[in-house]
């Protein structure tokens, strides 16, 4: 029953949504916000100067008090003064968004979002708003720009694009809310959540949790350290140095050196392809880590072997790219 | 203090706009002072101390239960003062005590907004006191203020925020100007309240009573204030003309006229003769009596009044504002003969009549072969006797009249109305008096009279045989050298009364009068075009339109389809792109054109090299200012920058440029 009214509800909320009018992107990648996209009603506040100047006029009109008038007729011009100037504040506002770098899966993706005032006025508390995150309002010098990051949950791997981003303004008086959507192809990688663990690529171990790397880890040499990045194994930073306060710093090993490993998607059991991805994920960080030349086999896709940040960057973007429906084909 | 609930950073205001608000509201609540209770402005003043206090040390500020005290304590403050909560006192009191209270809980950015709104209610309550072009320019500053408060409360406006501020706050109030207009002409008003919230309309008023005693009248002329204007259809009669008639009185109880009882349901009698119409329109300030003031004698009746048998205009109502007539009267008329018992009441005497005041009337009579050789004699007693006439008479006793006869002997003119009106009903003549205003003050500016308080008037009719009512000024009769010119000016304050003839020479006082001729010109379009409009004038112009028909709904309609319009001509203002034409480029514009008028137009395919080149070979005498143009003009259009300096060696290059064919 609940199941019939959600699908309902999202049914609704999906022929509402195509029913927006959104801000187009150019060619020029910029979206440029026209007059038929911008929508406007009043604020609580502007409800409460409403209120106030129907009072206003009942009082005059009955007292019949033409200065009373007077004055409440010029609030009210005002008023809808007031409401053109909003929405005239968005008009032909450019915006261009773009993703910001990648992240991985649970992290908050950033997206820049560049605000121009073109044309010989400036626009006023521009003020973006994507689900929770609302930056504070920006106001924009005539014929200047300004860049806005706004950042988004990555819940899921893949690329996280920004559907309708909402772009409002309550200037001049905050009687009125003038907003528009901006429909964009901006996006941002999202790299899968990286397993805590992760068996020695090469090896089947079914076992996650077993400890990893039991093999030659005495024969690495260390050959010093370089600061912490993002992605970095624990079991590799420096702690010695961390507790001396020396900041995060992650020892590097030498010793794997001209070793080259296989980072297989056929290698490991785990039935779940998106848990098969956090460890692979994993194993690629903890390779890129140890400073050995590894590949990526996935199904239908093949890294070769290689080592550098590129290459990392080149492996997880796969990972995060990777399209399932493969996958359950290569395991029968 | 610990609020409830944390307001977030971007809602909390900071301490300038909790100052300027608050100022805000005490500048706008401060025209209301004299129309306080003492006691709510002490507590109005006591609130914006805190307040200001407030702002400096914050912990000044009452917490949430000394603010709940202090509201019962303004609320009972309040009813103490005006012993009510409602009406226009109690009500204004009690609303103006209430935003003060606000003002102390301005914890985040939505109380400011509603101070700033209820701002608007705050001045228009002050209308229900005081109309006036100053008041009404100062509360428009206050307005424009609380639209400023607004914009600054958005924020969202940059560095430079006060600038930008006052920049949105004056072009939103600019482009609402004309809308303002449109509504205010057009919208649909009420002909009469939907309620009463005992508004009282009288406080204030002065205007002339409907009785007479020794004083009242140099009380009312002392006043100074503006009777009512006049404008005339064509040129204005002699200002000795100008007898404006109100109230007549017939009943003398020994020291005070009073109309008396009127038969009921009396009219006015046609007029046996009438001559030397006029025509004229009258803005009459509001009196709070319902005296309706018209040249004697009027022919006309405004709507929502009366003429009665004494020839006196009466208003169905109590003028409580400005009322607006047109009126005929004619200056030379004759009325019908009165019956016997008009006559009758004309001839009633107080018991008050001493010996020597019937041997003044028996003397006369003896004298004199009719009743209009018996009034030229009392007018000539009084010429001839040294009376005096002056605004500050010596005080008199029980018998007013005697005593100013043959004690005193100086007076105002209604101690000459009354004496004269006795001794002629002593004498056998019937005789009333009439009060009103004489003459008026011609503004050249406005092209009216005005007429003071201080032009009241007193003077007699008299009933002879043959000629109806015949009015007589018993005061015009005194010697002019016997006219107290310096009490009167003392005490009416340059005032311009025809009686006293006080005559200003010198440039400054010209000056002055001129300025003061100017204000109130001012102050009568403001009457007659802001305060004044109402349906009729709304009505009469849709009928100027041809819309006549439609009434309300034309107003709806005309005012719909106006403010449409309006708001979009403001629309266009704005989307009208602003852009200046770049100055590199214009001039470049101008090169290209100069060179076109001289026979060599540039290609549209052609750049600025390109065309040069052309030029140069074609025209080998052009080479050297084509050539410097363009030295400075390419690097300039395509170089990383252009400087100032570049488009002013540009324009002095075109400066000299004027190729020939």
């Amino acid at each position: 029953m609940t199941g019939a009214f959600a699908q309902i509800a999202a049914r609704s909320r999906q022929s509402f949504s195509n029913l927006l009018r959104r801000v187009p992107t150019g060619a020029d990648g910029v979206a440029r916000v026209g007059a038929r996209q911008i929508y406007i009603l009043p604020t609580r506040t502007g409800l409460m100067f409403g209120t106030v100047l129907m009072v206003m006029l009942l009082g005059s009109l009955n007292y019949q008090n033409n200065l009373g008038l007077l004055f409440t007729f010029f609030l009210a011009s005002v008023g809808l003064v007031a409401m053109h100037h909003a929405w005239f504040n968005l008009l032909g506002l450019a915006v261009q968004v773009r993703g910001g770098p990648p992240v991985f899966a649970g992290e908050t993706a950033t997206f820049e979002v560049t605000l121009r005032a073109e044309g010989q006025r400036p626009r006023h508390d521009i003020q973006l708003r994507k689900d929770a995150d609302a930056p504070p309002p920006v106001h924009v010098p005539d014929g200047d720009q300004r860049l806005v990051s706004l950042g988004l949950p990555a819940a899921r791997r893949g690329r996280l694009r920004i559907k309708d981003l909402m772009i409002e303004t309550r200037h001049p008086m905050q009687l009125f809310r003038a907003w528009c959507y901006v429909a964009t192809d901006a996006a941002t990688l999202v790299y899968p959540l990286p397993a805590r663990q992760a068996p020695e690529p090469g090896h089947d171990a079914g076992d996650a949790r077993r400890p990893h790397r039991t093999r030659g880890e005495g024969a690495e040499d260390y050959v010093g350290s370089r600061g912490y990045r993002h992605g970095d194994s624990p079991r590799h930073i420096d702690w010695k140095a961390y507790a001396r306060e020396r900041g995060l710093f992650v020892k590097q090993y030498g010793g794997d050196q001209g070793q080259e490993v296989w980072i297989d998607w056929s290698r490991l059991s785990a039935p779940d392809p998106e848990i098969r991805l956090g460890l692979l994920t994993r194993q690629v960080l903890d390779a890129d880590a140890a400073n050995v030349r590894f590949g990526l086999r996935l199904p239908g896709v093949v890294e070769g072997l290689a080592q550098g940040q590129a290459h990392t960057q080149r492996c997880l973007t796969r990972l995060a790219l990777f399209d399932d429906t493969h996958a359950t084909d290569s395991i029968h | 203090m610990i609020p409830t609930q944390p307001i977030p950073s971007i809602e909390r205001p900071d301490a300038a706009q909790t100052l300027w608000l608050s100022l805000l509201v005490l500048a706008a609540a401060l025209p209301l002072t004299p129309y306080l209770h003492w006691q709510v402005s002490a507590f109005l003043l006591f609130l914006f101390v805190i307040r200001l206090a407030g702002l400096r040390w914050h912990t000044a500020l009452p917490g949430t239960w000394i603010r709940a005290l202090l509201t019962l304590a303004g609320v009972a403050n309040c009813l103490h003062a005006n012993h009510s909560l409602v009406g226009q006192d109690g009500g204004t009191a009690l609303f103006v005590t209430m935003l003060a209270l606000k003002l102390l809980e301005l914890g985040s950015k939505r109380d400011l907004r509603l101070v700033a709104i209820l701002l608007g209610f705050l001045i228009v309550i002050q209308f229900l006191f005081d109309q006036s072009l100053p008041l009404t320019l100062y509360l428009g500053v206050m307005a424009v203020g609380a639209v400023a408060m607004l914009v600054d409360l958005n924020g969202g406006l940059g560095e430079a925020r006060l600038r930008s501020t006052l920049r949105i706050a004056a072009s939103l109030s600019l482009q609402a100007l004309p809308l303002t207009l449109v509504l205010f002409v057009l919208f649909p008003r009420l002909n009469a309240p939907l309620w009463s919230l005992g508004v009282d309309t009288t406080k204030g008023l002065t205007g002339m009573s409907d009785s007479m005693e020794p004083g009242a009248i140099s009380e009312l002329v002392v006043n100074g204030e503006l009777a009512f204007r006049v404008r005339f259809d064509r040129p204005p009669p002699n200002p000795n003309q100008l007898y404006w008639r109100g109230p007549v009185l017939w009943e003398m109880d020994g020291r005070r006229w009073s109309p008396g009882d009127l038969p009921a349901g009396s009219s006015a009698a046609p007029l046996v003769e009438s001559g030397n119409l006029i025509d004229y329109e009258i803005l009459l300030e509001p009196s709070g009596k319902r005296w309706l003031f018209a040249l004697d004698l009027p022919l006309d009746t405004p709507d929502e009044s009366s003429l009665d048998a004494d020839f006196q205009l009466l208003s169905r109502q109590s003028l409580t504002a400005v009322k607006r007539y047109r009126m005929r009267s004619a200056l030379d008329y004759r009325t019908a003969e009165p019956d016997a018992r008009e006559r009758e009441r004309g001839l009633q005497l107080p018991d008050n009549i001493t010996p020597r005041m019937r041997a003044l009337a028996d003397e006369w009579r003896t004298r004199s072969a009719s009743d209009a050789e018996l009034v030229r004699q009392g007018l000539a007693f009084f010429n001839r006797e040294a009376f005096h006439y002056t605004l500050l008479p010596p005080r008199l006793g029980a018998n007013p009249s005697d005593e100013f006869l043959f004690e005193t002997r100086s007076g105002f003119c209604e101690h000459y109305a009354s004496s004269f009106a006795l001794l002629m009903r002593t004498a056998g003549i019937p005789a009333r008096i009439v009060l009103g205003y004489l003459g008026g003050e011609a503004n050249a500016i406005g092209g009216y009279q005005m007429v003071w308080q201080s032009d009241a008037h007193a003077w007699v009719e008299v009933l002879l045989d043959g000629q109806g009512w015949v009015r007589v000024d018993p005061t015009a009769a005194v010697d002019p050298s016997r006219i107290d010119n310096r009490s009167a000016s003392q005490l009416i304050g340059g005032g311009t009364s025809v009686r006293f003839d006080l005559a200003q020479a010198s440039a400054l006082a010209q000056f002055a009068r001129n300025l003061r001729l100017l204000a109130d010109t001012l102050d009568a379009t403001w009457q007659n075009w802001v305060l004044d409009f109402s349906a009729k004038d709304q009505f009469a112009l849709l009928e100027r339109l041809g819309f006549g028909g439609l009434r309300e709904y034309g107003l709806v309609v005309l005012m719909v389809l106006a403010v449409s319009l309006t708001l979009g001509l403001i629309l266009l203002a704005l989307l009208r792109d602003r852009t200046q034409p770049d100055p590199l480029d214009a001039h470049y514009a101008r090169f290209c054109q100069r060179l076109a008028r001289a026979g060599l137009p540039r290609r549209p395919s052609e750049g600025p090299s390109d065309f040069g080149q052309r030029v140069m070979t074609q025209r080998p005498d052009l080479t050297p200012p084509v050539s410097r143009f363009l030295a400075l003009y390419i690097p300039a259009r395509f170089g990383p920058r252009q400087s100032r300096e570049t488009i002013g060696l540009l324009a002095s290059q075109l400066r000299g440029f004027r190729p020939h064919r």
